[in-house]
């Protein structure tokens, strides 16, 4: 049986920053994800790396802590985050009593915000509506969740962390009120395993109940539905906020060559209720048109939904009321001595977060190292050698942007173009994804089905949602033995599958048009799904 | 002025199909297309049904028709009326010296890019499955850059095909086309196009395959309508050639395109390309014009009728918005559920015919369009291809059969 000190459920936001904090102070321990890295809230939100403006009004303690992340994100998160700086517009409608609390709201929590003339604020932002009454500039920025979990394994890698992708804890053990194991089952293959161990950290997110309730413990919280839509092109350069009290479709971020608007918030049962409909889809367009005119005729990407974790006392409680501070749970009070949760909280203040609960953990062992991860960036700068190497390589426009999506790979792509120069042909037109990289990614230990290199190469995010690289893709994997015992059927349907799943709730203009392409060709055309008669003739 | 008997909308393989069947009745045609259609796409091998209602492979399409719903195009024009067309079209393909094989009364499995087997009708000679289902030894080809085309994906998906366990071996050859783009099936044919390409390609597929061995490629032989360079390449080698099916661009489908557009030109069919037909002029029930273009410059053209053959979604004949779809000439109704979690299933793949994918025009008996009610809407324009209603292409393996079938009949009527 495997041994360690401490097994972190979950593989979010939360759980990679604890796993990289307490493998920094020099305590062994194992992160365990039931799928993929952010397979949850962490990929299935917002990308804001909020100011705290947003919270600046209902949630002081929230904005404060927001603004402080924001600017220690920015320097240890360089690659994951787009400075890209943020407006809050005030429209005819909203009210300017609130405009003036929230001004005052936040100078008090410490965020910098500025009045932007209108006739500038339209000349930098040429398409948001005409009809807005007041500007504020404030340090908001997008950020790419996945690539953030990526990196805090990396950087926890190097002090001897370990990450186990699609393994799931299915029962947490203990013997006289102290935790002594966990069992897991790998959720591709079904094998089974378990890792002893004296703490167990449970960072699961909107499952954090699910997992609680291994260990017999009841933690009250209710997982929170929000919906979003990815724009296929990017209409904005700034996060576009109204300036109101916090509502749906108030948000829009930029992000690389898309622009996300959201969200919506309803409750739900599952943790993992993914599937956006249509309903919430034409609500986000119909509030979000009051600040961009043109919206409704923008083209669409695709819909996505993750849920959020609100804890509550009060189950009854209207969940856009619940404060969205987090909460630490010592499980010891309720006799179960080395089990500690972790609730609620935003991607923004993920590493406060996990200082916090490292720092209980290490209170129970007696570790005295202090918390570095404000000080220390996740991955090393590329070095400016082989950025110029690069260069000679990759597509012009694809660089920059393979650069930060590869971090620390870059300099393996680069050898296998350079061993083989045909190796930069593009998997993924429409993102400029190299078969180099490709081939990269899909050497890690942890890469298994081919939504795992979407979402650390974004092969397949782009206009045409894997319909071309999917077959591509498929032949880059047989070609290099690593389907690892997935069938190519199988390989081929989850990837179009998932895609599919955000499409279908915007089945109508050119999403319906690129639909009967991808049937066309897997259906028609190469018949993936269709029976094969035992003998043919 | 010209003065048109026949004007066709669309240039896919129902338009062009559509329109020279016109022309052969003596009809003064004209037709009018935005794009190539979904032939350039998705590849000439012509299938009719692969597969019924429940998902079983259909051995005899000829029988099976019976079967279908009663909204079927195939159901609308009867058994005959399908066969009529595949006679036409095969024994146009032998008039224009590239004969196709197969017949209605029998399905062949064609390999795909995929290593599976796909059902179709009829094929170009490159495509006889026969060949493959015979060999013991298969020589599977890749061609280096082509990234779409993987041949180890090819061996390993037909070894589990049943009856499929041969003797498979792989080569990669090298083109000589380095302008530094990535490579699609296109462009290796066009390099097979040229006489040094050719000869390139015939000394190094020698060198690379045993006499004997079957030859398994993507669909790259060139991309007019000859068997010049297929049956060179047979000779020199002492193999059969067999061409899959590929990711697009289609190859296949370049080379039936160009021969259809020749008979076009051998009939006198006028053929306007790159126009967009915004609308058409409709009086008492009946079409007298369309338009071409946009609001800047418009043209009218006049005809005594008129052959929709404008495409689904995909060629843009229809258009959806949310909660609504509609016909983009006409205007015409389109039928579809009102709620749109019913427009299609949970899983796009393994679930069956979709929703959306049926969405067209209803029409009559002689496929002019009608609405809900069975009530005529225009009495001369006559409905050919994937604009229509009531059947799911990619499931059932009938793309290409509707479009010919459904073209004859209009041209027959208009
Ligand atoms: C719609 C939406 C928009 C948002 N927008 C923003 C925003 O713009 N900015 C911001 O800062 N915050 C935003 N948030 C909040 C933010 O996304 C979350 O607070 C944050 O991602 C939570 O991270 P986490 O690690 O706690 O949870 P998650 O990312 O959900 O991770 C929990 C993980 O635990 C795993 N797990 C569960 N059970 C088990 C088990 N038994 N075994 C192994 N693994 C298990 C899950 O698979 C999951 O990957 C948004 C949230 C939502 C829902
Ligand atoms: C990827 C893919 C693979 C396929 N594989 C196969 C296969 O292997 N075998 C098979 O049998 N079938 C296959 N099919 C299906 C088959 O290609 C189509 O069903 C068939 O070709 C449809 O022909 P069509 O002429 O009706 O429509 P289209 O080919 O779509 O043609 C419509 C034409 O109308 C034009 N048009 C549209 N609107 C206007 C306008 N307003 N003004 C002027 N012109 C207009 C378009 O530009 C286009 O030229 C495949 C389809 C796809 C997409």
């Amino acid at each position: 049986m495997k041994k360690t000190t401490a097994v972190i459920i979950g593989g979010g936001a939360t759980g990679v920053g604890i796993l990289r904090d307490l493998s920094m102070r020099g305590v062994a321990a194992v992160l365990l994800e039931q799928r993929d890295l952010a397979y949850g809230a962490s990929s299935r939100f917002h990308g804001l790396l909020h100011s705290g403006g947003r919270y600046a009004v209902k949630d002081a303690e929230a904005a404060r802590e927001c603004a402080e992340e924001n600017a220690v994100l920015r320097k240890i998160g360089r690659h994951c985050v787009e400075s890209t700086t943020g407006y809050f517009v005030r429209l005819p409608e909203d009210d300017p009593a609130y405009e003036a609390k929230w001004v005052v709201a936040c100078q008090a929590a410490g965020i910098p915000v500025e009045p932007v003339d209108l006739a500038r604020a339209h000349r930098l932002e040429p398409h948001f509506s005409e009809r807005a009454a007041a500007v504020y500039e404030v340090p908001d920025a997008a950020i790419d969740g996945f690539r953030l979990c990526r990196q805090n394994v990396l950087s926890a890698k190097r002090y001897g962390g370990k990450m186990m992708n699609y393994t799931e804890v299915t029962s947490i053990e203990q013997q006289n009120g102290q935790v002594t194991a966990v069992k897991t089952r790998n959720t591709l293959t079904g094998e089974l395993g378990s890792i002893e161990c004296d703490i167990v950290v449970n960072a699961a997110g909107s499952w954090v109940g699910q997992v609680a309730g291994l260990a017999g413990i009841k933690i009250n919280v209710i997982p929170d539905r929000g919906t979003l839509i990815a724009f296929n092109h990017r209409f904005t350069d700034r996060i576009m906020n109204r300036l109101r009290p916090p509502a749906n479709a108030d948000i829009f971020v930029p992000h690389g060559s898309v622009t996300l608007l959201g969200t919506t918030s309803s409750p739900t049962e599952r943790p993992d209720d993914f599937t956006p409909t249509t309903e919430e889809v034409l609500a986000l367009i119909d509030e979000g048109k009051e600040l961009f005119d043109e919206l409704p005729r923008y083209r669409l990407l695709r819909a996505y939904t993750g849920t959020r974790p609100l804890y509550c006392a009060d189950p009854t409680a209207a969940t856009r009321e619940i404060s969205r501070n987090f909460v630490i749970l010592d499980h010891a009070k309720e006799g179960l001595d080395g089990l500690i949760s972790i609730v609620g909280g935003k991607l923004t203040t993920y590493r406060l977060m996990a200082e916090k609960i490292s720092d209980a953990i290490c209170g129970k062992l007696s570790v005295q190292a202090p918390c570095r991860t404000a000080e220390e960036a996740l991955v090393d700068d590329i070095a400016p050698e082989l950025m110029q190497q690069a260069k000679k390589f990759f597509p012009t426009a694809g660089v920059e942007l393979a650069a930060s999506r590869l971090g620390p790979d870059l300099a393996e792509t680069v050898q296998r173009i350079q061993a083989n120069p045909a190796k930069k042909e593009l998997v993924c037109e429409c993102e400029l994804v190299t078969l180099a990289e490709v081939e990269t990614v899909a050497h890690d230990d942890t890469t298994f089905t081919m939504s795992d290199i979407r979402r650390r190469t974004r092969m397949g995010m782009g206009t045409c949602q894997g319909t071309y690289c999917g077959l591509r893709g498929l032949g880059m994997m047989v070609d290099n033995d690593l389907a690892r015992g997935m069938t190519t059927e199988n390989l081929l349907r989850e990837f179009l599958e998932t895609r599919w799943n955000g499409i279908r709730p915007i089945l109508w203009g050119q999403q319906m048009r690129e639909v009967e392409l991808t049937r066309g060709i897997y259906g028609a055309g190469l018949n993936m799904d269709g029976a094969v008669p035992d003998e043919t003739e | 002025m010209r003065q048109n008997d026949v004007i066709v909308i669309g240039g896919g393989l129902a338009g062009l199909f559509a329109a020279i069947t016109a022309a052969k009745r003596g009809r003064q045609v004209m037709l009018v297309t935005k794009g190539v259609g979904a032939i350039a796409i998705g590849g000439g091998s012509i299938d009719v049904l692969g597969y019924d209602a429940t998902g079983k492979p259909v051995r005899d399409p000829s029988a099976a028709l019976g079967g279908l719903a009663a909204d079927h195009p195939f159901a609308i024009l009867g058994q005959q009326r399908v066969e009529t067309a595949v006679q036409t079209f095969l024994g146009l393909c032998e008039a224009e010296g590239y004969p196709y094989q197969g017949d209605l009364q029998h399905n062949q499995w064609i390999p795909t890019a995929l290593g599976r087997l796909k059902p179709t009708c009829l094929t170009p000679l490159t495509m006889n499955s026969a060949i493959l289902k015979a060999a013991t030894d298969v020589t599977v080809v890749e061609f280096e850059g082509l990234k779409d085309y993987s041949g180890r994906v090819m061996v390993d998906g037909l070894r589990q095909c049943p009856g499929y366990a041969k003797n498979y071996s792989l080569v990669s050859l090298k083109t000589d086309i380095n302008d530094g783009r990535d490579l699609t099936a296109l462009d290796v044919a066009r390099w097979l196009d040229s006489d040094s390409g050719q000869a390139a390609f015939i000394e190094r597929l020698t060198a690379a395959v045993r006499p004997g061995s079957v030859i398994l490629l993507p669909p790259v032989l060139g991309t007019k309508p000859d068997y010049r360079l297929f049956h060179a390449l047979e000779q020199a080698t002492g193999c059969k050639l067999v061409e899959t099916v590929g990711l697009p661009p289609a190859v296949t489908g370049y080379r039936l395109r160009r021969l259809l557009v020749n008979c076009l030109g051998k009939l006198n069919v006028k053929m306007i390309e790159q126009a967009n037909v915004v609308r058409g002029i409709v009086e008492n029930g009946r079409c007298t014009g369309i338009v071409t273009g946009n609001l800047d410059r418009e043209r009218t053209y006049r005809a005594e009728s008129f052959i929709l053959a404008s495409g689904g979604f995909f060629g843009g004949g229809l258009q959806a918005e949310a909660g609504r779809a509609r016909e983009v000439v006409f205007d015409l109704p389109i039928t579809v559920p009102a709620n749109s979690a019913d427009w299609s299933k949970e899983k796009l793949f393994f679930a069956g015919s979709q929703p959306f994918a049926k969405f067209g025009l209803q029409v009559d008996g002689k496929l002019r369009p009608v609405d809900a009610s069975g009530k005529l809407l225009l009495e001369n324009v006559y409905v050919a291809g994937k604009s229509l209603a009531g059947y799911d292409y990619c499931v059932e393996k009938s793309g290409n059969g509707v479009a010919l079938a459904t073209a004859y009949q209009a041209g027959a009527e208009a």
